[in-house]
């Protein structure tokens, strides 16, 4: 027995004991093939997927290597069968290869005849191929190179795509590490270096970095590296200005250069930021701007916030697969489960950090999580016993009760800058009157938001109500502590996003402090359990204190 | 030659007739009666042909080098002619090989005079070292060709290449191909290969009288003189491989070798463990022709999470290791057709309390034992039936020695040497290639089995697979020699484990007793559970992960089955706290207390009957009575007292007491209670029947008009019925018209399609498919397919009638 720090488990799961004196050198041995789906305080739970798998054959690895890792570090006899399992899974990756022939253009060229026999007879690949080049090679319709990667995945024959990417048109983009209009000079953080490298060298995937942790400059980046011109997709127009802001400050593009394509602009320039929202649009059942996609010649395409990617995205994406396209996301966690199509369609995973790393590389500040439990009054138990069952999460989020603590909270951190998030439009109508603090809600108009924001990130605001609207992509790096008074259900990456605002790190390197409100005996406290499950499996430990030990 | 093998046996020291008796010891069962006697059982074809399974390649070869050696007189040959036919071997090879055949009395004599046993050419190919008869003994053609060597060689020399190419192939052996096939080999247009040998002699055909010798009719044979001139290369016994073919084996660490081994061997006892646990909780109902049914097999997968070849090996293993077992289902009858089920036995449980290495010795001895072949599940017998689990299909005698031979190979390498399969399995069938003809599917299966179970690992055979399989061994060779166990070191206590156990043992990870619980309400046990805190955990947490280590989560609904069960909050805190190595995190002892302020918030019970008063003194009361002792009334609430006697009870009891009860229904209203008078069900009365019987109901048009109708037709009916003429009756019974039967049939068919034309109503006699004798008025429509279709006015129905039960056809008149 090795007494290793890894016990690999039949069902595929690889437990990491943190504690023990080999466990980093075991991560970075299993990092490239393994994926890590929880880091609790003691024991980090590895998956091997397929998806893993293929990811570190695609970066080099092979399943003699994988076997090798596995023995080496593992504490106990690995199963036999389970070391077939991976060689074989390892084995499918590549057998197939999309390649451009010189004279047949695309085509799918197999090592196995057997596999090509195989894909070639399965009926939900029918028409996506052509005319037969030899035994081994036959002609793939290149507008069908996405969906028959994704039809091959399905399959479990995933194909490695070397057919390469079309340069775009041309368009000079640096970074401007050395300071713009009397900026200071700064300089990409080391794994976001390694990001970039790690991207460019796949040709297209995703990047995994916590919020907070600069991804929009992973994407700059990206673009300086491209120097071509870059459609850029986001979840809202605000994520959008930002994003324009940011490009502006960091590299040489001016503001002429970078258009915005949302509900109220129609800008189309050499770097066009759209949102998901105006390209899902539809008019009479067709989607009305799907032209910007061959508007120009776009030499890479960046999704924001991969794990949002609406559906008839994805679809439109199977149609871009001669672009490069790099996805940036907290987490590949999607909540209806598409991380196949994620990895077929944009690419696989090219680099990821735990949370917790970066996090100590002091790049995130580190954060303090709290649930705070209040006792409803007999009269609101009430309400709630009576409540109808789609009412009662409303009921017991908003009840008034939690309004003194939140009061008593903002009062705990006066010298911070702090949010109020919830979910429920009556209740922040309540909370902004109960704390005197202006509302950014969805009905906000996008001038007001701008300027209520630059006054909150410049201190003439201390505390802000916002709404759903600020789960996603608004930079206040000043927030240090954030509530939470109610949530959307038991979502869990909402919670990952809300913790996210607290998490850009502070001037002066002063603890985040992350507080969700809940009521006691209530389906409040179920929802707030499961969205807290993906925090506590990224090694946040929340606190649960007494609502009376807050107001006392 | 009988009394020469005797003779020879009867000269023959003790030591070497005892030396005899332990090569081919089936020949003492039972114990002759003398020396005749044993020489007559070991010419025997049974016992000849079991002693040759015995024998490897090599040495059957140079039997047949001797059988072809032979002189035709006397039937004998000498060791140098044999080791002269042995051409490119070794002599000292072939005399070992002689030796060997010596030994056993398939071969004896003085070595100028050899024998063979006369039953060797029964038992072997009737075509020695696979050259056919001499050409004498096919045609006397042929015969002459072949006596003249030289023209045998030019007509040779001579053949076209196809004819050359077929020739070589005969040469290879069997020298006996048919037609057909050899004929195929030729290209089209150009003449047959086949004819060309035949007709330059090279090729005899055989006909019918000697195809009992194995050739088919349209058969065609080499004889000797040919195939030993073709084999002029390699010798006349054709290719030999004096020595066993070596085996290429990659290296492997053989400890990575016992570790994944061990790994498996601990996933087969878990993966067994779920199977049984499966049929324990809906045990499967064995099929009336034996075995389990493929529905079932497949249900016991699916739960388990394993494919269907590996459930039914680990069913059948657990079933040899006597895990589960079958039972009488109780109520026979519950499911049609089904009358045993398959169930868990009492030794699972107590299989369940072993080691795991102990667990594993079990399910692998057993495995090795069975005279089951599981790879034949899901395949069709030779009546094209799938064979299912447990059955008898299965069940094949010469498994385990098939085990064994394969796993002896795999011993035979060294520690962590991973044999290929296709030369083990070429090794084996050098061994013994009499008995491994056909095995080789099994053999195959004998390999990806073991590595199942975990006692290959990598392709190689583990430490202490190795050490199960010497046992193994070493137990049938004990129980052969010592059969009562006598000779010491035999012994061995039960209490104490095998070497195998031992040494699996020190692979596996020893049971832990603590566990890690993280904040996310996960619970890790670092390496199998201690039985004990494995009871504690199944109660209080949910399975999320199982293998090396097992994951447990805690969830609201796991901490209310262990408050269900008798824990207390308290417990729960003293457990996590006792076991976990770590701080419990505030999460989890949230958990428990939350669940547990809420369990057994309400309470519910039964109960017969309740009393309710908004009067609480009244109820103290009733409560404090004497009388109503007998009702046990329990006080529920200030104001509702409960009985566990039905309502009706209550009242009288209280009615009797004094009280004024008021019952109530279950919507709380007050039920009321008046005498109720008994009736018997309603009757009609007699005035109302008679009034009924009196009304006739008026004759309106339309029916008058269909009684007439009615009565037409019942009269056109009787007449018909009484006209049948006296020929078709006389032809139902006898013949009355001085016909043959025959004739009376070709006139009735005459008669039939007469009418068909003419559209004649027709009266047929005809005998119906009871026998009984009919006769009916008919207009045929339609004479084909042997049916007469006919038209009956009477009944206006369509008839069909066999033709061949028509007896007579008359037309009406």
């Amino acid at each position: 027995m090795s007494g290793g720090p890894l016990i690999v488990q039949s069902d595929k799961t690889l437990l990491l004991e943190i504690d023990h004196p080999d466990a980093q050198a075991c991560r970075m041995a299993i990092a490239p093939f393994a994926e890590l789906e929880r880091s609790p305080e003691h024991v980090h739970t590895y998956r091997l997927t397929p998806l893993g798998l293929w990811n570190a054959r695609a970066a080099g690895h092979d399943a003699e290597g994988v076997v090798d890792a596995l023995l080496k570090y593992s504490r106990y006899p690995v199963p036999h069968a389970l070391l077939v399992d991976v060689a074989e899974t390892m084995d499918r990756y590549g057998r197939l290869q999309l390649v451009n022939h010189p004279t047949h253009g695309l085509v799918l060229h197999a090592f196995d005849r057997v596999v090509l026999v195989e894909v070639t007879k399965s009926k939900k690949l029918a028409g996506m191929f052509g005319a037969r080049v030899d035994d081994d090679t036959i002609v793939v319709h290149p507008s069908e190179r996405g969906r028959l990667k994704q039809g091959l995945l399905k399959l479990g024959w995933p194909a490695e795509d070397l057919a390469g990417y079309v340069d775009g048109e041309a368009h000079p983009i640096e970074l401007a590490e050395a300071g713009k209009d009397g900026r200071p000079a700064w300089t990409l953080r080391s794994y976001q270096r390694e990001a970039v490298e790690q991207f460019w060298a796949g040709g297209s995937g995703v990047v995994v970095l916590p919020c907070g942790a600069g991804k929009t400059m992973v994407g700059a980046a990206a673009m300086a590296e491209a120097k071509a011109t870059t459609l850029i997709l986001v979840t809202n127009t605000v994520a959008g200005r930002q994003w324009k802001r940011e490009l502006i400050a960091r590299t040489s593009l001016t503001e002429e250069e970078v258009g915005e394509y949302s509900g109220e602009r129609k800008e189309i320039r050499p770097v066009t930021i759209a949102t998901y929202q105006v390209l899902t649009s539809r008019r009479g059942g067709a989607f009305t701007h799907l032209d910007l996609f061959g508007a120009r010649d776009w030499g890479l395409v960046i999704y924001d916030e991969v794990h949002l990617l609406p559906a008839p995205i994805f679809r439109f994406t199977a149609d871009l697969q001669a672009r490069r396209r790099l996805g940036l996301t907290a987490t590949l966690v999607r909540e209806d489960g598409r991380e196949g199509d994620v990895f077929s369609l944009i690419g696989p995973k090219r680099y990821d950090a735990p949370w917790k790393d970066i996090e100590a590389q002091g790049w995130i500040a580190p954060a303090d999580c709290t649930e705070v439990r209040v006792t409803l009054t007999d009269a609101e138990r009430m309400a709630y016993a009576t409540a109808e069952p789609e009412e009662r999460y409303r009921v017991a989020a908003t009840a008034r009760t939690k309004l003194p603590v939140v009061k008593s909270i903002v009062a705990k951190h006066r010298d911070d800058q702090v949010l109020v998030i919830g979910g429920y439009i009556d209740q922040l109508h309540e909370l902004g009157e109960y704390l005197d603090a202006p509302i950014v809600q969805g009905s906000t108009t996008n001038k007001e938001r701008e300027r209520l924001f630059d006054a909150f990130r410049s201190g003439e605001i201390s505390t802000l109500v916002i709404s759903k609207v600020g789960n996603f992509s608004i930079d206040l790096p000043e927030a240090a502590v954030a509530i939470q008074v109610s949530g959307t259900f038991g979502s869990r990456q909402e919670e990952a996003q809300r913790l996210g605002r607290v998490l850009r790190p502070k001037a002066d390197g002063r603890q985040a402090h992350f507080y969700t409100v809940v009521s006691r005996d209530t389906i409040d406290t179920e929802y707030a359990a499961h969205r807290q499950r993906f925090l506590a499996e990224q090694g946040y430990a929340y606190t649960i204190v007494d609502a009376d030990d807050v107001l006392a | 030659m009988t009394t020469t093998l005797a003779d020879h046996l009867r000269s023959l020291p003790d030591e070497a007739l005892g030396a005899l008796l332990q090569l081919r010891p089936d020949l003492v069962m039972p114990v002759p009666a003398d020396i005749s006697a044993l020489a007559v059982r070991a010419q025997s074809r049974v016992s000849v042909a079991r002693a040759l399974d015995a024998l490897d390649q090599f040495t059957l070869q140079i039997l047949d080098g001797v059988r072809l050696t032979r002189d035709p007189g006397d039937g004998t040959t000498s060791v140098e002619a044999v080791v002269a036919a042995a051409q490119g071997v070794d002599a000292t090879a072939t005399r070992a090989a002689l030796d060997r055949l010596r030994a056993r009395f398939l071969v004896y004599g003085p070595d100028s005079a050899l024998h063979v046993v006369a039953s060797v050419d029964e038992v072997c190919s009737p075509y020695p070292a696979g050259l056919g008869r001499p050409a004498a003994e096919l045609e006397s053609r042929t015969a002459a060709l072949c006596a003249d060597p030289a023209r045998l060689r030019r007509t040779l020399l001579s053949a076209p290449p196809a004819a050359r190419a077929v020739l070589d192939r005969l040469a290879e052996g069997p020298p006996v191909g048919t037609v057909s096939a050899a004929a195929r080999t030729g290209t089209d247009g150009g003449e047959s290969p086949v004819r060309w040998l035949v007709e330059n002699g090279l090729l005899v055909p055989i006909s019918d009288g000697e195809a009992a010798l194995g050739g088919p009719a349209d058969a065609v044979e080499l004889p000797r003189e040919v195939g030993l001139l073709l084999r002029r290369d390699c010798g006349p016994l054709g290719r030999l491989e004096p020595t066993a073919p070596a085996v290429a084996a990659v290296r492997r660490d053989p400890k990575s070798v016992d570790s994944a081994g061990a790994g498996q061997a601990m996933e087969a006892i878990r993966h067994t463990e779920a199977l049984v646990e499966a049929v324990a909780a809906e045990p499967v109902p064995m099929l009336r022709s034996g075995g389990l049914g493929v529905r079932d097999l497949r249900r016991l997968s699916r739960i388990t999470g394993l494919d269907e070849r590996t459930a039914a090996l680990l069913v059948e293993v657990a079933y040899a290791a006597g895990l589960l077992g079958e039972t009488e289902v109780p109520g026979a009858g519950s499911r049609a057709g089904v009358d045993q089920q398959v169930m868990p036995t009492g030794g699972y449980d107590l299989w369940r309390m072993l080691p795991l290495a102990q667990r594993w010795e079990q399910l692998a001895a057993s495995w090795l034992a069975m005279t089951r072949q599981p790879g034949l599940i899901g395949q069709r017998d030779e009546r094209d039936r799938p064979i299912s689990v447990l059955s008898a299909e299965a069940e094949r005698a010469g498994a385990p020695s098939a085990r064994r031979e394969t796993l002896g190979v795999l011993a035979e390498q060294e520690p962590g040497a991973a044999p290929d399969v296709d030369d083990a399995l070429r090794l084996l069938a050098w061994r013994a290639p009499r008995r491994g003809k056909g095995r080789e599917p099994a053999q195959r299966e004998a390999l990806s089995e073991a590595a199942l179970l975990g006692l290959i690992g990598l392709g190689a055979l583990t430490a202490y697979g190795r050490l199960l399989v010497a046992e193994a061994t070493a137990a049938r060779e004990l129980a052969d020699d010592d059969p009562l166990g006598l000779r010491p070191g035999g012994e061995q206590s039960p209490n104490e484990p095998s070497a195998a156990v031992q040494a699996l043992d020190a692979l596996l990870p020893a049971p832990v007793d603590h566990v890690l619980v993280q904040a996310d309400l996960t619970v890790v046990v670092p390496g199998p559970p201690e039985p004990e805190l494995g009871a504690e955990l199944e109660l209080v947490a949910e399975p999320e992960s199982a293998g090396g280590a097992s994951v447990y989560r805690v969830t609201a609904t796991s901490v209310r089955r262990a408050l269900d069960a008798g824990y207390a909050a308290d417990d729960l805190h003293t457990l996590f706290r006792r076991r976990s190595r770590t701080d419990v995190p505030q999460a989890l002892t949230y958990l428990i207390d939350d669940v547990a302020r809420k369990h057994g918030g309400l309470r519910a019970g039964s109960a017969g009957a309740y009393l309710r008063s908004d009067d609480e003194p009244l109820l103290a009361e009733l409560l404090a009575d004497r009388r109503l002792g007998l009702l046990s009334l329990r006080r529920l609430a200030p104001t509702v007292l409960a009985t566990p006697y039905q309502l009706g009870r209550m009242l009288d009891a209280l009615r009797e007491a004094g009280y004024a009860p008021v019952p109530e229904d279950a919507t709380g209203a007050a039920m009321l209670t008046r005498g109720r008078t008994r009736r018997a069900p309603a009757r009609v009365s007699a005035a109302a029947r008679m009034a009924a019987t009196l009304t006739t109901p008026r004759l309106t048009g339309p029916r008058l008009l269909g009684v007439v109708e009615q009565i037409r037709r019942g009269d056109a009916a009787a007449r018909a019925a009484r006209r049948a003429p006296v020929t078709v009756r006389a032809a139902n019974g006898h013949t009355a018209t001085g016909l043959t039967a025959a004739q009376a049939h070709t006139q009735a068919l005459a008669v039939l399609q007469q009418a068909v034309r003419d559209r004649a109503l027709v009266w047929v006699g005809y005998v119906d498919a009871h026998g009984a004798i009919a006769s009916r008025l008919v207009r045929p429509v339609s004479i084909g397919g042997g049916y007469l279709r006919a038209e009956d006015e009477r009944t206006e129905m369509l008839h069909t009638f066999a033709l061949h039960r028509v007896t007579a056809a008359v037309l009406d008149e």
